[in-house]
């Protein structure tokens, strides 16, 4: 991963900014897909008890 | 002699004198579109005559010039406070928290994807304004106006592109005033006419307060983890939301939605219009961050919309979402939401999906501080 984050320290700013997209779209829909789970779940003990 | 009218010999005796000139011009514009327009006044006013108090002779008000032997103006010190140490956006961020339910988004959860999708045009710009020549850094602080969400704007153009604040808070608030103007038409060229006419079935069941309790720490806790650069911003709004939910400090919670609120927001316009000294501000580059600030805005709705109808190509016929929510997915609460709902309304009449749209609207807010958060950790990553 690290020589990866290195070989685009040589790109033009636009493929370091295509970097930075692919890993912030990926990022955003993690991070709210585990929103996602903590709600799906605590709906679904909140209907059990 | 020349001492007393040395206010017009400094601004008249320059061959730049028609600069202060048109700031002041900025300025009122600002102040017009605040008061006749009602675009945003809480911000475009203190903006509009932050600019013309800074523009000034002298700028006794800010930064006054090397040598003059003045000490730094009330503005000057109320940016170093506020604006450099970030706690004016974060304030304003306790603020919206206490502000906002997530009550629609606890009853359909899955909107908040249309929150992540709807995060498209921060990076769609960013690539754009690298195409046009900015570097990487003011690049994704131009990109995040496409947050729609004023402090997470400003919080990453002061860490990365300081001197661009003022043309990005400007353009941020702008166009989130604007969304009733930029997104119809977009939702309208995207969508069929029996897209927009889909119905969408809305449970009423109250969530349990231990979630609305629990949901705030869990997003900080799993924010910090994730992305902790994001902390303070995702930290300031949940901390907000906590005191609203845990249902025992309500006094707090009415103090953060009032006198926190309009207190902050009160300086941090005027703060910001501090930073639109005609030198910086009078260039192409806010010419270019204006209309990339548009893009952001296209992109994000077009991001949110598509994403619904990729969805919906695996979605049953009587579960199928009606793809304008996913417009709803930017953070401009609850502007977007209201939107939607009129032209799903206008569509065909009684067609009621307020609630998803407000749920996917909540969705936006917390999606554009992590996209914030995101792009606060990797541009560093590359831009050494």
């Amino acid at each position: 991963m690290d020589a990866f984050i290195q070989s685009l320290q040589y790109e033009s700013d636009t493929i370091k900014a295509l970097a930075v997209t692919a890993g912030g779209l990926v990022g955003v829909f993690v991070t709210l897909g585990v929103f996602f789970l903590v709600i799906q779940v605590s709906n679904k003990l909140s209907k059990k008890s | 002699m020349q001492d007393i009218f040395i206010g017009f010999t400094s601004v008249f005796g320059s061959p730049d004198w028609w600069q202060p000139l048109l700031m002041y011009l900025v300025g009122g514009v600002l102040i017009w579109l605040a008061i006749n327009k009602e675009y945003e006044p809480m911000l475009l006013l203190p903006i509009g005559f932050g600019a013309i108090l800074v523009n000034l002779p002298l700028s006794i008000a800010g930064t006054p010039p090397a040598g003059s032997g003045y000490e730094a103006g009330f503005l000057q010190i109320l940016y170093e406070m506020g604006i450099k140490t970030e706690l004016f956006p974060l304030l304003i961020f306790i603020a919206v928290g206490a502000m906002i339910d997530f009550g629609p988004l606890f009853k359909n959860p899955f909107m908040i994807f249309f929150g992540a999708a709807a995060q498209f045009g921060i990076f769609a710009t960013m690539i754009v304004a690298t195409l046009l020549g900015f570097s990487l850094k003011e690049a994704a602080s131009i990109g995040i106006i496409g947050a729609a969400d004023g402090p997470t704007s400003i919080f990453v153009a002061n860490i990365f592109a300081p001197e661009l604040l003022g043309p990005i808070s400007v353009a941020a608030y702008s166009y989130m005033s604007l969304v009733p103007l930029i997104q119809p038409p977009v939702i309208r060229a995207l969508t069929t006419r029996k897209e927009r006419r889909i119905h969408m079935v809305y449970h009423e069941s109250s969530a349990p307060k231990w979630l609305k309790v629990i949901f705030p720490i869990a997003v900080t806790m799993i924010a910090g983890f994730v992305a902790p650069i994001s902390v303070p911003l995702i930290g300031s709004l949940m901390f907000g939301n906590l005191i609203r939910e845990s249902g025992v400090l309500e006094r707090l919670s009415q103090a953060a939605q009032n006198e926190l609120a309009n207190l902050v927001t009160l300086l941090l316009g005027i703060t910001i219009g501090c930073s639109m000294v005609a030198a910086n501000f009078l260039t192409w580059k806010t010419l270019m961050i204006m209309g990339m600030g548009l893009v952001a805005f296209v992109f994000d709705t077009a991001g949110g919309i598509l994403f619904a109808k990729l969805v919906n190509l695996f979605l049953p016929k009587e579960r199928k979402v009606n793809p304008m929510i996913g417009a709803c997915g930017i953070s401009a609460f609850p502007m977007s939401g209201r939107i939607v709902q009129k032209m799903a309304n206008d569509e065909e009449k009684g067609n009621i999906i307020l609630m998803h749209a407000i749920g996917s609207n909540v969705s936006g807010q917390l999606g554009s501080v992590i996209a914030g958060g995101m792009v606060l950790a990797l541009v560093p990553l590359f831009a050494k």
